[in-house]
């Protein structure tokens, strides 16, 4: 196979930095690969893919040393305009790559740059390779986030790269967004021959579409493997903090000494049914039992909402809602993009009135109070914890709320939730600063401060490294000592499957489900209309027909070995 | 001030934010912005530098009606007109008060009218010629008149990221609101909460402005690899840019007529002075 990409020896130093990002990279990577690099945190990934396009050395200058070839060019001896028309780069934070109003304008932006007389047929092209026909002359603003993750990428392919480079694409997309992207980086990868490369920590991707994996220690590169072996290597990945996919996870828990296992559903199908087919035990479920008894925290009654899009049409976001919350529920809303979850948080805060019918939040109908008030009340954590950092450091935002109400003694209460959340060492910082995770648990720890009785969370692990997922996951579950309620709305079916007691599938503004774990993950039907995609462990056990389904790796490795266990 | 926090909740962010939208994007259907945007820009300068020649009341008066005719055909949106109206009381009575207290007594309201007019002259082409063109055609018109490159990039971005924006100050805005507390005593007419609103609204374009300086990184970046710089310093790219631009016979007509109906005024105005 012919070589693309060559990196020899390469060192690389940001200026003012103490330590060396990348230190002797050697890398091959040959034509027609779709390569997964992987990593921990800071361990140089996105540096070294800087380096292929030329904006290291060329843009981010620094000590460099050693060489990368793309083609046959040295991209020391090569302009970064010259680079990028061969290495397309799609960005992790991909919003802020779109500099122009509309699709369309967009697409033909880097073509008409670098002034190709066909920009417009480039354009077009590009835009009909990734399907974007009907939506051309929209605006950008008006795109879903997966649109615009495509948008940017067939800007990217008007100019017809050789290579694409893609950071972290699952990481900011909805599952059912990022199988659409790495569908068609596939469809490139195998029609158009395009080399593909992506910064991957979602190992169950790599999986399904990588050909091969590159592993990076602290800016090194350890080895670069096949698929199927780099996926096997499951002790040294889990000690890097990644985490295989849950087949390979359990095939392996089932037999230690195999060379190579089963590394995605379609595998794991195979594997798993030649062997096991009779010993499943059954587990007993712990069934959702509605309560009646208690009085609701919040009800909805008969609740309509309706807004206006930009063409005057009139849009139905929520539809005749009859629900109610009570003490002690873990809610968790699923559903499309637009199925009318965040309307839904949104009226529980009273930012949003209803059209129709009437919500009551603690006693209080949210017609007749004023969100100010009902803040008392009702905390509600955005989903960029960036709009939530209105103070100079962290521990004051947490005290923000407290100082306003001119609390006594709130350095012990704020002491407490600080180190709850693991903050001692950031509450100085800016939280514009802080990494992702960090991020996030600073935000918890805004809405905590703030003593609610319901607490809600817009996609509180979306965008989070797996690290900072499960860290993540162990602080919501420590707000039960606080607060009475949490909702969260999410497209993470991990954290669905991992903590929810209760689980609401909205669709089109109406409840289609109300249920718990089992009700979702084992209704083939909901799924498919829903596009939901449950954890591959859940699937698994489906597909494999046991009843009832594993809710984690540990029980499907149990019942598979025989011991019942009580499912959670 | 029960009013002041209902009419926040009544005026969504979402209905500005949509009619802002729609005059920098919305009006393709207008005769004006079939027009050449150069013709455009022209025609708006004649405009804006012509009531200042000018005392004679029919003059003003005829400019005013044919301003109105121009506005109306654009169909500007009803919330710039009702800005433009509520800045337009401000600014008469204010100036009013002041020459009020300077000794200008009564006799000073009809010289104020008559600036006033002017000023409505020309917002009103201001904003016939703003809706009808959007920013892209806007920043292209420029580039072609000379100006930096990078100036008229910044104009077409600087709408694009409006909603973004727009949205982000509003949750900012809503991270105040909800966080803080409104002061319990109202004070005289509501001062205190005025005044409560007035701080939060200031103080919250603060943390915006530092997030968007942390993700202006990434577009700098990108903007490198997409050929921005390269196009810069190239005459056939811009060329290129700007070759669907093309002053035609539609145009020139419309100017010719422009001039023409100002002729008409002005004589009118000379034989006829009020």
């Amino acid at each position: 196979m012919k070589e693309i990409l060559r990196v020899e020896d390469l060192t690389f130093q940001y200026p003012g930095a103490d330590e060396r990002v990348l230190e002797n990279v050697n890398l091959k990577i040959n034509e027609g690969d779709f390569v997964a690099i992987i990593g921990s945190n800071g361990s140089g990934k996105t540096t070294l893919c800087k380096t292929f396009n030329g904006l290291i050395p060329h843009y981010h200058v620094g000590d460099f040393e050693g060489r990368v070839i793309v083609g046959s060019d040295d991209t020391t001896q090569t302009s970064v305009s010259k680079l990028a028309q061969r290495v397309g780069y799609v960005y992790q934070n991909f919003e802020e790559q779109l500099v122009r109003p509309t699709v369309y304008d967009e697409v033909t932006f880097a073509p008409l740059n670098f002034g190709f007389k066909d920009y417009k047929k480039r354009g077009q092209a590009a835009i009909e390779l990734l399907g974007l026909e009907p939506i051309k002359h929209k605006f950008i603003w008006e795109l879903s986030g997966g649109q615009k993750h495509l948008v940017a990428l067939a800007g990217v392919l008007a100019l017809d790269p050789d290579i694409i480079i893609i950071d972290e694409p699952v990481a900011q997309l909805d599952p059912a967004n990022a199988i659409e992207i790495y569908e068609k980086l596939k469809y490139l990868n195998e029609e158009h021959g395009k080399t593909i490369i992506v910064i991957e920590h979602h190992t169950e991707f790599i999986g399904d579409y990588c050909k091969s994996v590159v592993m990076m220690g602290r800016g090194y590169v350890a080895w670069h493997k096949p698929v199927k072996q780099a996926l096997s290597r499951i002790d040294e990945l889990r000690e890097k903090n990644i985490f295989p996919p849950q087949v390979t996870q359990a095939a392996y828990e089932l037999s230690v000494s195999n060379d190579t296992y089963p590394i995605n559903l379609d595998e794991g199908l195979d594997y798993f049914s030649d062997i096991s087919k009779p010993s499943f035990t059954t587990a007993r479920r712990h069934r959702f039992t509605k309560k009646i008894d208690i009085e609701p925290v919040i009800t909805f009654n008969n609740v309509k909402h309706s807004y206006r899009t930009l063409s005057k049409d009139k849009r139905v976001a929520l539809n005749n809602l009859n629900i109610s919350f009570y003490e002690g529920d873990r809610v968790a809303l699923i559903g499309n993009n637009g199925a009318g979850k965040s309307t839904l948080l949104k009226m529980i805060t009273g930012l949003i009135k209803p059209s129709q019918g009437d919500a009551i939040v603690c006693g209080n109908n949210t017609r007749q109070i004023s969100s100010e008030d009902l803040a008392e009340e009702v905390t509600y954590i955005y989903q960029n914890p960036e709009e939530m950092f209105i103070s100079d450091n962290i521990r004051q935002d947490i005290e923000y709320y407290l100082k306003s109400r001119n609390e006594e003694n709130l350095d012990e209460f704020v002491d407490q939730i600080i180190e709850t959340l693991g903050l001692e060492e950031l509450q100085d910082r800016d939280g514009r600063l802080l990494s992702g995770g960090q991020q996030r648990r600073a935000s918890l720890a805004i809405g905590t401060a703030m003593k609610p009785s319901v607490i809600l969370l817009d996609e509180p692990t979306a965008s989070l490294d797996i690290v900072s997922r499960k860290e993540m996951l162990n602080m919501i579950e420590k707000l039960e000592e606080w607060v009475k309620t949490v909702i969260v709305a999410t497209h993470d079916m991990q954290l669905v499957s991992d903590w929810a007691d209760r689980i609401i599938v909205l669709n089109e503004g109406e409840i289609l489900k109300d249920t718990d774990q089992y009700g979702v993950f084992e209704d083939g039907e909901l799924l498919s209309k829903t596009h939901i995609k449950p954890p591959q462990i859940l699937e698994l056990s489906r597909r494999l027909k046991m009843t009832p389904i594993a809710l984690s790796v540990e029980e499907f490795v149990n019942r598979l070995g025989g011991e019942e266990v009580e499912a959670i | 001030m029960k009013l002041f926090s209902d009419l926040i909740a009544k005026i969504s962010v979402e209905t500005i934010k949509m009619e802002l939208m729609k005059t920098a994007y919305g009006t393709d259907d207008t005769f004006l912005s079939k027009l050449d945007s150069r013709i455009l820009i022209v025609w708006y300068l004649i405009f804006a530098i012509l009531p200042w020649l000018f005392f004679n009341k029919t003059i003003i008066i005829g400019l005013l009606l044919f301003m109105i005719v121009m506005a109306s055909m654009s169909k500007v949106s009803k919330l710039i007109v009702a800005l433009l109206s509520f800045s337009l009381i401000a600014e008469f009575s204010s100036i009013f008060i002041v020459s009020y207290f300077f000794g200008g007594g009564v006799e000073s309201i009809g010289p104020l009218i008559l600036l006033s007019t002017k000023l409505v002259i020309i917002a009103l082409a201001s904003i016939s010629i703003f809706t009808s063109m959007d920013p892209e055609k806007f920043s292209d018109a420029l580039l072609s008149f000379g100006l930096s490159g990078r100036y008229c990039f910044g104009v077409s971005y600087g709408y694009r990221i409006l909603p973004l924006l727009f949205e982000e100050y509003n949750n900012i805005f809503n991270s105040f609101r909800l966080r803080g507390k409104m002061p319990e005593q109202k004070g005289f007419l509501g001062w205190r909460s005025i005044y409560y609103y007035l701080k939060i609204i200031i103080l919250g374009f603060y943390p915006m402005i530092l997030n968007t300086a942390k993700r202006i990184r990434t577009t700098v970046e990108a903007l490198e690899l997409k050929g921005f710089t390269y196009s810069l310093d190239n005459e056939e790219v811009k060329k290129l840019k700007l070759s669907y631009m093309k002053v035609g016979k539609q145009d020139i007509l419309f100017l010719a007529s422009s001039i023409c109906i100002v002729a008409i005024i002005i004589t009118i105005g000379k034989i006829y002075p009020l």
